[in-house]
């Protein structure tokens, strides 16, 4: 697995033919052709604006994520990569990643996509079974999910991820299994197996508490989460990442930055940015288009400006959900802390509890320990 | 002076309209300007005015010309209405000389203002039969008036019929006032007897006593004694309410008013006391009324244990206003250190928490409500408890008695079944039944005190629609057939859980209460065996199964911020949680020992 100090590039295109059920991300209904090449222009302004304030850092990835980016056309994506290598150091190596939805890509996209520079997708399937997607609000169907597959190993790119969602109304241990070895068959280098995790104001939720779906309860929620972890390893995927599983070597690049507390330039309406221990986002408009200050800036918010200290909690809440943890020593060279002093006595309760496991120069979360994170993240706040 | 005076209370039931017809006598009086007007304007604490209720007593004086062209003052002396301040309602009623009797059109008299109207009765106060609420469409003026004859002997053809809501009949009740209220009669010239009937603390001017002059007058800058300790005082400031405090040279005979003497203590001006002139001091004090003592005990106690200081120094302030309020240290193994508190009954313990979470940011762990047992031990003497984690072990006790109440329930007769039932399901002896109307029964028991705390009135309220109406008085001790129960967390007993129950009832009581605690408390890292026991023998078990999701499924980028939030307010959620051994128990748990029976 990689580790360097290297920075992200994170673009979101905020527009989605309809928004699942489930979602709270930041979305705006389909624009018109028009509004897609007005998008995609702006991006690219905005890549000439922050290429001063990014100069001195090189970056490893990118990652098209949103909101549905897939249905930006291939063209303009190559123009936006395009743009970020002639104004930020992008690495030659990079890898850039697109999330795409099944009903939005076909073999000719998905070539136009690979000569633009993506050697990387992830394939919102979330089930292979049609009664779940519609429950989630998907716009595709199973058999639209498998086409795009084929065409994706069909068009060369041999590193792709399926995004699965469990714990779906409905469903039991059984449809888990069978959507989990579905997925594992298709081959994919990555999976990320997801925990349906609701906000209670989106649509799904509203029909959970009106009790139009009954909620999974929290041991089957459990026994899934077993059930995934066992079945992919046993496979022969990395579990690297509480809900992440990877063939060794194939772990999201740009993923891992987040999770090493690495920073990151965020691009587009809603992006978020982090650089410096602070953390902005593009201020999420109506339009999804961005609103612009007379200077022709993004109009941002300041999220959290954090000290040294608060740098340290950040690193280590997101480290500690990679299986392989944090390291002791790196710690105290990136931040001047040790962590094993300054949460002794928490780290010793959870110890005793069998959550954590102190080995030497790291330390890192048990088994036992992945699904009940929150209780000792939280301790560490 | 006297004849153009008129002193009188308010007698009404909760939500019968008592506060409403204040608000509209100071209104047609012009005491407030509409400007001013605000609803309930005499329940000056907003707890008073968000639950809808009178705790504390408002004098407020009024001047009224009459249709007879004379100009009068009418002082009235604002009167709470539940049963657990019935005590006020006495003071009231001894600073007076008659009462308004206020009843709703659509609802009848209620248990409660007969206790209140025979206690003016016994007085000898003139009362003045309302009926209010007279635009309401249920409303049955007529029917309520005869009940009113029938049950009280208050002629239904002098009965006034209003609507405070609207403000109509509000000059006949002014009228009547004038009329049929008679006018105090004192001795202006006889030494000074003056009655406290209420007393609170003001930061700048120390504790400020309500009075009312029976004989003789005081002026400011008189010496005066405290005839029940014989402290003397220097008056500094006397004044009436009207309804701002109005500074007044002289108070006289008959009237009303208050009265601030650089009193350090409230407990210095003793309501119930009599106040005379240090120089020319009265034979004899004016008669009192009894002390009121604490009935129902619980523990308060900070949820951190840091705040322990502050608790006290936040009683000993409330205390200063509430005198009936008790408190003394104590601990707990379970719960740190912490005060038992007494107080009158559920309803003021529920005031005083609230008030001092709110007015003392404090927050607080209230264990479940205890009456005082009384215990005769195998070696001949007695004990008093009224914690249950005090309670002796079995085999030194030779028998206990509990507080009994003789409770009187008013209802409409279709529920007399439903309420025989439930009286004897709480151990009550059968007392009497009385027709009061064809409609309308008044029902005795003899209740065990402990019985009615718990969940009798919610009992009563969803049997009968919310129709029948309570009123209760000590009946004294009788013998009982009672155990403690104590409760274990993960085979540990937890004392702050401990109940007293009736040795019949154990088994029942125990089952419901692990049953409500495994609801309440969360699954934690371990499995909580909940278990209930009587001396070592486990009567029921029930148990928390170990949690096995606490998870952010996703967290990336974008919403780093957002999810370290989540955290942070499951991290304020565990603070709010009470940790025993290795158990963390929210605070409400300790309550929830007293409502099993409303949740079946």
């Amino acid at each position: 697995m990689t580790n360097n100090n290297q920075a992200g590039i994170y673009i979101h295109v905020p527009f989605c033919v309809r928004k699942c059920s489930y979602c709270d991300f930041y979305s705006r209904p389909l624009p018109d052709k028009d509004d897609l090449e007005r998008y995609t222009s702006k991006l690219l302004r905005e890549i000439e604006q922050q290429a001063g304030q990014w100069a001195n850092r090189c970056f490893s990835t990118v990652f098209f994520g949103g909101g549905t980016p897939s249905l930006l056309e291939p063209e303009q994506i190559h123009r936006i990569l395009q743009g970020l290598r002639q104004h930020l150091s992008l690495l030659p190596q990079a890898e850039v990643s697109l999330e795409a939805n099944p009903a939005t890509l076909d073999a000719s996209r998905l070539q136009a996509l690979k000569s633009a520079g993506l050697n990387r997708i992830s394939l919102g399937v979330q089930s292979f079974r049609d009664e779940e997607l519609k429950i989630l609000g998907r716009i595709h169907s199973v058999r639209e999910a498998r086409q795009a597959v084929e065409d994706i190993v069909a068009s060369g790119f041999d590193n792709f991820n399926l995004d699965l969602i469990y714990a779906i109304p409905g469903q039991n241990l059984d449809d888990w299994q069978y959507n989990l070895q579905s997925a594992v068959n298709c081959q994919p280098r990555h999976i990320s197996a997801y925990l349906l995790q609701l906000e209670p104001f989106v649509p799904l939720a509203r029909q959970i508490s009106a009790g139009r779906y009954a909620e999974t309860g929290e041991d089957l929620q459990a026994d899934m989460y077993d059930a995934t972890v066992d079945t992919l390893i046993g496979q022969g995927f990395h579990h690297y990442e509480i809900s992440n599983f990877a063939k060794p070597g194939s772990e999201c690049r740009h993923n891992l930055i987040y999770w090493q507390a690495g920073e990151y330039l965020g691009l587009g309406t809603g992006a978020v940015s982090f650089r410096d221990g602070q953390r902005w986002k593009n201020r999420e408009t109506v339009s999804g288009l961005p609103d612009e200050s007379d200077s022709g800036m993004i109009d941002i918010e300041i999220l959290e400006s954090m000290n040294q200290h608060d740098r340290f909690v950040d690193a280590v809440i997101l480290g500690l959900r990679l299986t392989q943890g944090i390291s002791r020593q790196q710690f105290i060279e990136r931040f001047g802390i040790d962590f094993a002093q300054e949460y002794h006595a928490i780290l010793e309760k959870f110890r005793r509890d069998g959550l954590l496991i102190m080995e030497q120069d790291r330390l890192y979360l048990s088994r036992r320990g992945y699904f009940l994170s929150n209780q000792f993240m939280a301790e560490l706040l | 002076m006297q004849d153009i005076i008129r002193n009188f209370s308010i007698i009404a039931h909760i939500d019968h309209g008592k506060s409403t017809l204040a608000d509209r006598l100071m209104q047609f009086t012009g005491a407030l300007s509409d400007r001013e007007m605000r609803e309930q304007f005499l329940d000056k604490m907003d707890l008073e005015r968000e639950k809808g209720i009178t705790i504390k007593l408002q004098p407020v004086r009024l001047n009224y010309r009459a249709r007879n062209g004379k100009t009068y003052i009418l002082n009235l002396i604002d009167t709470p209405g539940h049963v657990d301040f019935s005590y006020e309602v006495s003071r009231s009623l001894a600073a007076c000389e008659g009462a308004l009797l206020v009843v709703d059109a659509s609802q009848g008299i209620e248990a409660q203002t007969l206790a209140n109207v025979y206690m003016a009765m016994d007085l000898n106060l003139e009362i003045i039969g309302v009926v209010n609420k007279i635009d309401l469409p249920g409303a049955e003026p007529d029917m309520v008036k005869q009940e009113m004859e029938n049950v009280l002997g208050i002629d239904k053809d002098e009965i006034i019929p209003i609507s405070a809501k609207l403000g109509t009949g509000i000059e006949d009740v002014l009228e009547a006032i004038v009329a049929q209220i008679p006018a105090p009669r004192g001795d202006e010239k006889a030494p000074l007897q003056a009655l406290v009937f209420d007393s609170y603390f003001d930061a700048y001017k120390g504790a400020i006593s309500y009075i009312r002059l029976a004989n003789g007058e005081l002026r400011k800058g008189d010496m005066i004694r405290m005839m029940s300790s014989g402290k003397e005082y220097e008056v500094i400031e006397i004044g009436v309410i009207s309804p701002y405090m109005t500074q007044v040279e002289v108070l006289q005979a008959g009237e009303v008013g208050y009265m601030a003497a650089a009193i350090k203590n409230v407990a210095d001006t003793k309501v119930g006391d009599t106040i005379t002139n240090a120089n020319q001091p009265a034979a004899k004090p004016l008669s009192g009324y009894k002390e009121v003592k604490p009935v129902v005990f619980c523990g308060l106690y900070p949820l951190e244990n840091s705040e322990f200081d502050k608790l006290r120094d936040a009683l000993e302030k409330l205390k200063l206003n509430d005198a009936s309020l008790l408190y003394e240290p104590e601990s707990s193994d379970a719960l740190g250190f912490g005060f038992r508190c007494g107080f009158l009954g559920l309803l003021h313990m529920e005031i005083i928490r609230e008030r001092l979470e709110r007015e003392y940011d404090l927050t607080l762990l209230a264990t479940a409500p205890s009456v005082i047992y009384r215990i005769q031990l195998t070696d001949g003497s007695e004990v008093y408890v009224q914690n249950p984690s005090r309670w002796p072990d079995a085999q030194r006790i030779e028998h206990v008695m509990e507080p009994f109440v003789k409770a009187s329930i008013m209802v409409p007769n279709e529920y007399v079944g439903t309420i025989m039932e439930l009286c004897q399901e709480k151990r009550g002896t059968f007392i009497n039944i009385e027709y009061i109307t064809p409609h309308r029964v008044l029902i005795s028991y003899y209740l065990p005190l402990a019985e009615i705390l718990f969940d009798f009135f919610d009992g009563l309220k969803s049997r009968t629609k919310g129709y029948a109406s309570l009123d209760y008085e000590l009946h004294g001790y009788q013998p009982s057939d009672l155990i403690k129960m104590d409760i274990l967390l993960n085979g540990e007993a937890v004392d702050a859980l401990s109940t007293i129950a009736h040795k019949e009832k154990a088994y029942y009581r125990g089952r419901a209460l692990v049953e409500k605690l495994r609801k309440i408390i969360p699954r934690q890292m371990y499995e909580v065996a909940i278990q209930a026991s009587i001396g070592n023998r486990v009567i029921a078990r029930e148990s928390v199964k170990a949690m096995r999701k606490d998870v952010l499924a996703k967290c990336y980028g974008g919403d780093i911020t957002r999810k370290k939030k989540l955290l942070e307010k499951q991290k304020e959620g565990k603070k709010r949680m009470k940790q025993i051994g290795r158990v963390e128990v929210p605070r409400d748990a300790f309550m929830s020992v007293m409502d099993i029976e409303s949740d079946k």
